[in-house]
């Protein structure tokens, strides 16, 4: 079954960070990922850039809106997704993730597990899913 | 925490640290079995002290810690014992230190070694294979015994006992804790692989087991693949083996019809194939060719199956190159089957003539003679030929050799078919 961990920080808190602050947040980032990866179950981890642009649907129209955005307090700053046996063990991985603010800094992790085509009864649709190659838990 | 999301917290804990654990202590007691009871002993503690105390915040370090006062006192008591009996009571002392200190040394070896160390003993070649399988999954995938059991389609006190029986059969040979140096390394990584692929291909070719145990045994071993290249990442093979088996696995979806028919290779959508595990396949394939200066039985499968996951349908598939790795791989694994599926390979890149006159150099083999794939590789060639009686009695032999009856009918169909053209 494949996890995925969104990482969130409160928005302003990566500009605020240092140097040698960013570097140690990366750092432990890197060490934790190198143990899901030895582990085998690392499947990908990311980093997201800031500065995002929303396009929305309002009164039927598509419209661009630039950031930065104030009415959400919260920023994606990455994500990984890892492929456990057990629920229970991907909230455990997500338990022992590297604070993404190195100076205790408040972050908060979303765990969503990842539909499998496998959940679905089989049907023409879910056929053409495979075909594209979406939806293998990836 | 509610008391139920502790033990829950605590059942994942134990499968995620437990093959560490059992590892570590295994190089201080030096016995797998015992090393596995102290890694418990430790549990039970944690499952007691949690629920009021709460799960620490590093809860791998804290079992580990537990664990290991405990192994070094029982380490202690054998040798207090040891001593009583050949009454050598003042060299106790020194003894003890040393014994302890020797312990303590040890905990400062990657862990990364002892894993290692614990696949190969789990996988040692004194044990029947069965019971490398069952020892595997317990002590390197945490899987429980009844886990196991419903894998393997066996009832629980007979893989318990199988595990049991195992490990004393390792403490009786006082099997040394070890990766094997020199010539003994290589047929012992062998029989790590052989495990590994055996898991897989429990898993993947569901000859029993239950159905949602099936996918997961695919995973495990795609688990201690992806795990034992990490340990060893510089041997070709085994980044071979994990090739093969990410190749494999990305047809799983294609390989089985809707109403759970078998669909042969050449006939499956390929657009059901699974494109990430076939990156994945391929890049694993790339290192082992690059890591090898001779290809073996692992890299070569992997180089076959990657000829089929490199063609967008089956008439892309490059026969020729395919007939020439099976050739390269009759050399390094001579074997029947092997030489089989070359002729198949043959046939393909160059005729049926060509292939019918490998398949029947191989008519007089004993170890073939109730393989159902033999008649029915010679049944099709020989159709191709225009030889339809031939055929016909050919397909007609493998209706009755094979144990599938999905198969049996498929055989049957075309025995009925052959006559006609």
């Amino acid at each position: 079954m494949s996890y995925l961990l969104l990482i969130m920080e409160p928005h302003g808190q990566r500009a605020g960070r240092n140097a040698e602050e960013g570097t140690r947040a990366y750092e432990s980032m890197l060490e934790f990922a190198a143990d899901l990866k030895s582990r085998g179950i690392l499947r990908a981890t990311e980093s997201l850039k800031t500065g995002g642009v929303r396009v929305a649907t309002q009164d039927g129209k598509r419209v661009r809106i630039d950031g930065p955005f104030a009415e959400t307090k919260e920023l994606v700053a990455g994500y990984t997704l890892i492929q456990t046996r057990t629920r229970d063990e991907a909230l455990e991985w997500t338990r022992r993730f590297p604070n993404p603010s190195a100076d205790g800094g408040a972050a908060e992790i979303e765990v969503r597990q990842l539909y499998e085509l496998d959940d679905f009864g089989p049907s023409e649709s879910i056929e053409r899913f495979r075909e594209i190659g979406v939806g293998n838990g990836l | 925490m509610t008391a139920t999301d502790v033990q829950r917290t605590i059942a994942a804990v134990w499968r995620i640290e437990s093959a560490k654990l059992i590892a570590v202590l295994a190089r201080m007691v030096r016995d797998v079995g015992v090393a596995e009871e102290i890694a418990q002993d430790a549990l039970v503690v944690a499952i007691e002290q949690w629920p009021q105390t709460g799960v620490p915040d590093n809860p791998g370090a804290w079992l580990m810690a537990t664990a290991k006062h405990r192994a070094i006192d029982k380490l202690r008591r054998d040798e207090l014992l040891e001593r009583k009996h050949v009454e050598l009571e003042h060299d106790i002392q020194a003894a003890q230190e040393e014994s302890t200190m020797a312990a303590e040394a040890a905990l400062d070896d990657p862990i990364g070694d002892d894993l290692l160390r614990l696949m190969f003993t789990a996988c040692h070649p004194l044990l029947p294979t069965e019971a490398r399988v069952a020892l595997t999954l317990r002590l390197l995938g945490g899987l429980t015994t009844d886990e196991i059991a419903r894998a393997f389609l066996a009832s629980e006190p007979t893989i318990a006992q199988r595990i049991v029986r195992a490990k004393r059969t390792l403490t009786d040979a006082q099997v040394p804790f070890e990766v094997p140096r020199g010539v003994e390394l290589a047929d012992r990584r062998a029989s790590v692989l052989e495990v590994i692929y055996l898991v897989f291909n429990e898993g993947y070719t569901a000859t029993a087991g239950d159905d949602w145990m099936r996918p997961q045994l695919c995973e495990e071993a795609l688990r201690l693949g992806r795990i034992l290249v990490g340990l060893m990442p510089h041997e070709a093979e085994v980044h071979g083996l994990v090739a093969l088996m990410e190749l494999q696995a990305s047809r799983a979806h294609a390989r089985v019809g809707p109403r759970g028919e078998p669909v042969l290779l050449l006939d499956q959508n390929r657009a059901r194939w699974d494109q990430l595990l076939i990156r994945r396949g391929l890049n694993a394939l790339e290192i082992a060719e690059r890591l090898a200066p001779a290809r073996g039985p692992y890299t070569l499968q992997a180089a076959i199956a990657a000829c089929h996951a490199r063609a967008r349908e089956a008439d892309a598939t490059d026969w020729p190159r395919i007939a020439a790795l099976y050739a390269e791989l009759a050399q390094v694994m001579p074997s029947p089957v092997v030489e089989l599926n070359r002729a198949v390979a043959v046939g393909m890149a160059f005729g049926p003539a060509a292939g019918l006159e490998l398949v029947d150099a191989l008519v007089a083999e004993p170890t073939l003679k109730s393989y159902h794939l033999l008649p029915t590789v010679r049944g099709d060639l020989l159709a191709k030929l225009g030889r339809g009686a031939e055929a016909r009695a050919e397909f007609e032999r493998a209706a009755a050799l094979t144990r599938n009856a999905r198969e049996r009918d498929l055989l049957l169909e075309r025995a009925a078919t052959s006559s006609e053209s």
